[in-house]
């Protein structure tokens, strides 16, 4: 019988994170990833979320520390402008050196 | 994942997202039009006021397009700021650009001071014999320096439809010199700013304004 190899070990899944792999959130934090800032109508345009959804998952994210939220006045609109902390850049990071780790060995069909 | 989380992708189409307004078609089909109109050598000879007009029609229209930008575009679309990688890039375009401009300041200065030196100016007189050829030479050097510099900045400022913009401005900067009719150059201004008004119509549909009360986040 055969050993089975290290990358074999599932067990990663289960410390991957768990803010970062919600999809919506990955959205947001991919899109924060390569830009320096965004405000919220340009996250919500470009992820194709609504307002409710948007504001849900960002409050998590601000909660996790991963996002630094400015909200201002631009004339008499609000503006909300959203960018990754250092914590928030490290735990995307992270996260995507586990997934790739994970699909390492992945064969392209069954 | 179903689909592939491509970093560069995503920064490129959110990039490229801030040109479906179709506003820098409309700004630069309106600049060839203009040019079109106050370049163009009336037999009387140029007066001050076709350079004056032509600045102040050039601030008029970068005004209107800064507004559109600014009162229209933003409150739809949202504002984003890039990284390092798109400071890089302007960076790099403007010292391009800006050799470019010096290299074509030092023509009109050589073709100014062989025109003061007899010899060089009838060796020129000799090489483009008739006033034909001569401006067939000048046209063609103007939409050398037009075209490849959108080109340019189309690469540089990942502006798909700056290729095709090019290709037109090129043409009608020749057009304008070579056959000096305006009308050409008015037509390809249009052509230029076309396909702006369909994108401004599309983006006005697509990014209703958001109401004002709404707090974020």
């Amino acid at each position: 019988m055969g050993e089975i190899s290290e990358s074999a070990d599932i067990s990663g899944l289960a410390g991957l994170d768990r803010l970062v792999h919600e999809p919506a959130r990955l959205s947001v934090m991919a899109l924060l990833y390569v830009v320096e800032s965004a405000d919220f109508t340009f996250l919500m345009n470009q992820t194709g979320l609504t307002w409710g959804n948007l504001s849900t998952h960002l409050s998590k994210l601000e909660g996790a520390g991963y996002i630094r939220v400015e909200k201002s006045f631009k004339g008499r609109r609000p503006n909300t402008t959203l960018r990754l902390s250092n914590e928030g850049r490290e735990a995307f990071r992270t996260y995507a050196v586990k997934m790739r780790q994970i699909f390492k060995d992945i064969p392209s069909d069954r | 994942m179903a689909t592939q989380l491509n970093l560069k992708e995503i920064e490129r189409k959110a990039f490229r997202s801030t040109y479906q307004d179709g506003l820098w078609d409309l700004y630069l089909g309106v600049i060839v039009m203009l040019m079109a109109i106050y370049i163009h050598r009336p037999a009387d000879g140029y007066s001050p006021m076709n350079l004056i007009l032509l600045l102040l029609s050039f601030v008029v229209a970068f005004s209107l397009f800064w507004a559109g930008k600014k009162f229209i575009t933003l409150p739809r679309m949202g504002q984003v700021r890039f990284g390092a990688m798109r400071k890089q890039k302007k960076t790099t375009l403007a010292i391009i650009l800006g050799l470019v401009i010096a290299v074509q300041i030092g023509i009109v200065g050589l073709t100014a001071l062989g025109r003061a030196i007899p010899t060089l100016s009838a060796w020129v007189s000799d090489l483009f014999n008739t006033q034909n050829l001569e401006l067939l030479a000048v046209a063609a050097l103007g939409s050398l320096f037009v075209g490849p510099s959108m080109i340019l900045v189309a690469h540089f400022t990942d502006f798909p439809r700056g290729y095709y913009i090019a290709i037109l401005m090129s043409l009608a900067v020749f057009m304008m010199i070579y056959l000096n009719q305006p009308v050409y150059a008015i037509l390809i201004g249009a052509l230029i700013a076309l396909p702006g008004i369909v994108l401004f119509v599309r983006f006005l549909r697509k990014y209703p304004l958001p109401p004002p009360t709404v707090t974020h986040g």
